[in-house]
């Protein structure tokens, strides 16, 4: 059996998934971290805690493919590929028939045209600004005092979604402060929040032909608002893998198996066993 | 994998010279008033005008760009938003007028109060203000040639006249400052002159058609255009093109490409991060990546179509490149149309889309050639943005991000097509 | 809401409802829309057809589109305008005429034209350099061509009478707005700005006759209201020329302590200081109106006699404390100006405060209080 991993240092969280294809390609495992100030050791500690969760040692994964913003201080990889491409690999094999995938991570959101192969077509990307990022989400939840947990279901309690005219994270806020001194609900400011964001973001996506399926990755994917909010604009429904948050990893894991010489084999078959006696 | 080759032939040199002697003169007019210096834009410019009164150019533009690549944007820049200008002004600007207010050029040396700030308006908006404030903050006289814009395929006879007329004008008006008379004889040597650069020009361009192209046609094509609108209409300005086409000839002959392998070819559109120049170019120089056209190459002419400055039809031929023959004073359509000539006929493989913050007549609207490019054509296209002055708004990791996922994908697309065939 | 304002909103709203009243009635004819600041409006009048001045959507249209097309650093007015048009908003107008105005406004005509190619798209040259002898004769040549294309459009013949009457009717309405800045310059009590905004703005929409009529009954209304002279100070505002505040922010310029003495909101409406002669070759006279009795303007570039020094004589002659600088996001031209009109009013001695603002915008406590701020800096002097 082949057995590679995929690393993604993202801004905000590290994700490692490790796959297996003996014949037939699937996750052996998953993991995440916060990726902190030390990107080289929130990769090192993602992967680790992923082969820990397989069972593995670390030696038993033959090729480890980086991606992500911290993709050139992955130490332990052995090559890197941009997380556009990640994404649409993996979002083709965790969903498949995907065509456009749209992805809202810690910092930037991009949306991505993916052919049948999972090859990337074409791709937008907004990285300059939080519009749209989870970092959007935390400061707004900041602001009214909330967790950002409870943003996405209160969102979706919204009676009458407030107009938010800007998606500057610097600005809505003191938007949102008006709003609440106007004695607006918390769900109505939320609903009008996510419904902006979902605006903005289904823009930026314009700017490709999308074409269904649409996939829906990265960790703002969780927010059940979001999603409720991206479907509306769209007047479809999107594909939202519950391993959303793991595709740009599950996707360099695949490019790992197919890069990774093919001669290499696991001299152990790993089913849910720990190993015993190192290597 | 990574090669940072760029083209160092001796002509990379003759120019540096070229510009420095340039600075010198000014620097010495600066001291002595003599000989007589006029500002002017780059595009569209009529410097052949100028041989008319041994006068020389002053631009602007050029000092922004050298502060911009010598790392020096930021302070001027800074001065002169402190005197108001908005985050949003055209940088460009903001540096120049900010190297006026702190007393610097970008050579050390000094820079002459302009005997004429002339204004030759070509689509750029920026330009007239600029040079107003110019005016202001100088002192110097101004004078504006109000050049119509394509709106139309062609010039009309109208849009022409206008043109020969304002320049008639501007003749009139330069005697009267400098007080010497208009030397036809100089001016009509000068645009002979121009004509034959032109031409040499126009063939440097089109060796970049051949694979592997001898030279960058964004990057070493930016380095070396200095000259095309300062020595244009001099003979050390033909000598310079002569050197320059042999040089690449020679190179083009031996098969010698910018990279060892030359992996894939790009058209640009839109000026360069110049205070990042070396370090975007080496984004693609990790790929072998090499541009066979760009727009802003033509900021100083539009030459590789077949005009060329006409010796029998001295102010006539002047006014048509001020309208039609430059990027600015063209429509945005028009672009396009230029650009997919680039991509067609220098067979490239994909299009780089640079949008930069300060200028809008190059970056409003790019999301729409993107569309074109994408959609209708369905042209490979990058859209990465920055600044093409102001150090502040260049985002490294997110554009090489983007350039590593464009040519990933291109890399990709190239071995399904394989594997299938 | 007034009758009147309910009116003003219909007609600046999405639906066009007097556009497409006035289609009906002239079946055969055609509607011009053009981007403001100036449009020679006598042109289109004079081929029989409907001139409209179309300031984007304003609040009432989410970027949906537009934004792929036009990125960041572009004003609001140039997305909106593309915006209404890919969502089918133009559909009532046969032409679009954009004039030069500033860098992304000429972009925004040649996208239109790619992706509208059946309308009437068409981008004038207006002179920037009236010094010039020979400025007028290509001016005139200029609106020759395009009345050539609008008697393309609307397969008909202007002629010079045709032209004259329409300057007359546009002098009648320039006067008549003329008359009540000068109204709301002497009582600016008795002249709200966002009424005269209103009254104005409404010349956009309106043929020129009922503008006329609407004006000439605003005149006659506001000349007999009484209201109480309060301790407001008087302001110049600048800078909003192209993209338009909304209409609650010059509301809380007002109610904040200020009188709008003058303004160049939608200037096009009033953009020569003087009657256009209405004897002789009518385009000539256009022509030479224009590069001689226009008012001073960020769009038009006259180096014979400056901006900066209208804008301080225009202070001095409103006898106004101050200068309000209000400037869309992004407003290339507006920022530029900003500096000479800054330091020259600074010389002169005269305060004033910056702000900028976005058509579309739904809160507006920052702006309060800022505009709140200066108001007491001047009055708690």
């Amino acid at each position: 059996m082949r057995i590679a991993a995929g690393v993604d240092v993202g801004s905000t969280q590290t994700k490692a998934v490790i796959m297996a294809d003996n014949g037939d390609v699937k996750i052996l495992a998953r993991a995440l971290v916060d990726t902190g100030a030390n990107v080289q050791r929130a990769a090192e500690r993602a992967f680790d805690a992923c082969c820990q969760q397989a069972g593995l040692h670390s030696v038993e994964v033959g090729f480890v493919v980086g991606t992500g913003y911290g993709r050139y201080k992955i130490a332990f990889g052995n090559t890197q590929m941009t997380e556009i491409t990640c994404h649409a690999k993996g979002a083709s094999f965790l969903c498949p028939g995907t065509r456009t995938v749209i992805d809202m991570g810690g910092q930037d959101s991009k949306a991505i045209s993916v052919g049948a192969h999972g090859e990337v077509l074409d791709f937008v990307m907004n990285d300059k600004c939080a519009a749209g990022t989870g970092r959007f989400l935390a400061n707004s939840a900041e602001v009214m005092g909330i967790s950002l947990d409870e943003v996405g279901p209160l969102s979706l309690q919204a009676q009458h979604p407030v107009k938010m005219a800007t998606v500057c994270t610097v600005f809505v806020e003191s938007d949102i402060l008006s709003y609440l001194a106007q004695g607006k609900s918390g769900e109505d400011i939320l609903g009008g929040v996510h419904i902006a964001i979902a605006k903005r973001t289904l823009s930026l996506a314009r700017r490709l032909n999308i074409e269904p399926e649409i996939t829906m990755t990265g960790g703002v994917a969780r927010n059940i608002g979001m999603v409720h909010a991206l479907e509306q604009v769209l007047g479809r429904k999107m594909l939202v893998s519950p391993d959303a948050q793991f595709i740009g990893a599950a996707g360099a894991a695949l490019f790992a198996l197919e890069k990774m010489d093919q001669s290499f084999e696991s001299s152990i078959w790993r089913g849910d066993h720990a190993i015993s006696g190192g290597h | 994998m990574t090669e940072k080759k760029e083209y160092r032939g001796s002509i990379h040199q003759q120019q540096k010279d070229l510009m420095l002697a340039w600075y010198e003169q000014l620097d010495h007019a600066a001291d002595s008033g003599d000989p007589p210096t006029v500002c002017m834009m780059i595009s569209g410019n009529c410097v052949e005008l100028l041989e008319g009164f041994g006068a020389v150019p002053i631009y602007p533009e050029v000092n922004a760009l050298q502060l911009a690549i010598r790392h020096q944007s930021l302070d001027p820049i800074l001065a002169a938003e402190e005197l108001g200008y908005a985050a949003d002004n055209c940088a460009y600007v903001k540096a120049d007028i900010g190297c006026i207010l702190k007393g610097i050029a970008p050579t050390g040396g000094k820079l002459p109060t302009p005997t004429l700030i002339l204004c030759n308006f070509v689509g750029c908006n920026t330009y007239l203000k600029w040079f107003e404030h110019l005016a202001k903050l100088q002192r110097s006289p101004l004078y504006v040639i109000d050049v119509p814009f394509m709106r139309a395929d062609q010039p009309s006879r109208a849009d022409v006249e206008y043109v020969v007329k304002q320049l008639q004008e501007t003749v009139k008006k330069l005697e009267e400052i400098t007080g010497r008379r208009f030397d036809h004889d100089r001016f009509r040597q000068a645009v002979e002159c121009s004509a034959r650069s032109e031409e040499l020009w126009s063939q440097i361009k089109h060796l970049a058609r051949r694979t592997p192209s001898p030279f960058d046609a964004y990057f070493d094509a930016i380095t070396l255009m200095g000259p095309l609108y300062v020595y244009r209409a001099k003979p050390e300005g033909v000598e310079f093109f002569e050197a320059a086409l042999a040089e690449l000839q020679a190179k083009s002959d031996t098969g010698h490409g910018v990279y060892e392998k030359e992996n894939f070819r790009v058209v640009i559109e839109g000026p360069p991060p110049y205070p990042y120049f070396r370090t975007f170019r080496d984004m693609f120089a990790k790929w072998q990546a090499c541009a066979v056209a760009s727009t802003y190459s033509t900021v100083g002419g539009l030459w590789e179509f077949g005009f060329r400055h006409d010796p029998d039809k001295l102010f006539e031929s002047v006014a048509m490149h001020m309208i039609a023959q430059n990027v600015t004073n063209r429509n945005f359509l028009q672009r396009y149309e230029q650009i997919r000539r680039y991509v067609e006929d220098w067979n490239a493989d994909g299009i780089i889309i640079h949008f930069v913050k300060s200028c809008r007549l190059f970056s409003a609207g790019q999301g729409d050639m993107r569309d074109y490019f994408t959609k209708q054509l369905g042209v490979p296209t990058l859209y990465i943005e920055s600044d093409l002055e102001d150090p502040r708004y260049f985002a490294e990791a997110q554009t090489r991000n983007r350039i590593d996922a464009f040519f990933e994908s291109l890399e990709h697309a190239r071995a399904t097509a394989s594997a299938r065939a | 809401m007034s009758l009147f304002e309910r009116t003003f909103d219909i007609c600046a709203g999405l639906d066009f409802p007097s556009v497409h009243e006035w289609k009906q009635a002239h079946p055969d004819s055609k509607v011009i829309a053009y981007f403001p600041v100036y449009a020679p409006v006598e042109l289109i009048h004079a081929a029989g057809m409907l001139p409209v001045g179309l300031s984007g959507a304003g609040d009432r249209l989410d970027i949906q589109h537009a934004d792929a097309r036009f990125g960041s650093f572009i004003c609001s007015i140039v997305k909106t305008t593309l915006e209404m048009g890919l969502t089918g908003h133009l559909e009532p107008f046969d032409g679009f005429l954009f004039s030069t105005i500033c860098d992304s406004a000429r972009n925004l005509c040649f996208v239109m034209k790619r992706n509208f190619p059946a309308m009437y798209v068409d981008f004038l040259h207006l002179p920037h350099n009236p010094s010039s002898p020979a400025a007028a004769e290509f001016l005139m040549e200029e609106y020759r061509r395009v009345l050539g294309e609008l008697e393309r459009l609307g397969n008909c013949k202007v002629s010079d009478d045709a032209l004259r009457r329409a300057i007359r009717l546009y002098n009648r309405s320039r006067t008549l707005i003329r008359e009540l800045y000068e109204l709301r310059r002497q009582n600016p009590e008795k002249l709200p700005t966002s009424e005269l905004y209103q009254f104005v703005r409404l010349g956009n929409f309106l043929t020129v006759e009922e503008h006329i009529a609407q004006l000439e009954q605003g005149l006659e209304q506001f000349r007999s209201a009484s209201s109480r002279r309060r301790d407001s100070i008087r302001i110049v505002v600048e800078g909003s020329f192209c993209e338009q505040p909304p209409l609650a922010l010059i509301r809380l310029i007002e109610e904040a302590g200020c009188y709008v003495v003058d303004d160049d909101f939608v200037i096009g409406q009033s953009w020569f200081d003087s009657d256009i002669p209405t004897d002789g070759d009518p385009l000539l006279a256009l022509a030479t109106s224009y590069l001689d009795r226009s008012v001073y303007s960020s769009v038009r570039h006259d180096f014979r006699k400056p901006r900066w020094d209208g804008l301080v004589e225009k202070v001095r002659r409103t006898k106004a404390d101050a200068v309000l600088f209000l400037i869309a996001k992004f407003c290339e031209p507006a920022y530029f100006d900003y500096v000479p009109y800054k330091q020259e009013l600074e010389r002169a001695g005269v305060p004033h405060l910056q702000l900028e603002f976005e058509e579309k915008s739904f809160t507006f406590d920052r702006l309060r209080t800022e505009v709140e701020t200066f108001v007491e800096s001047l009055v708690f002097d």
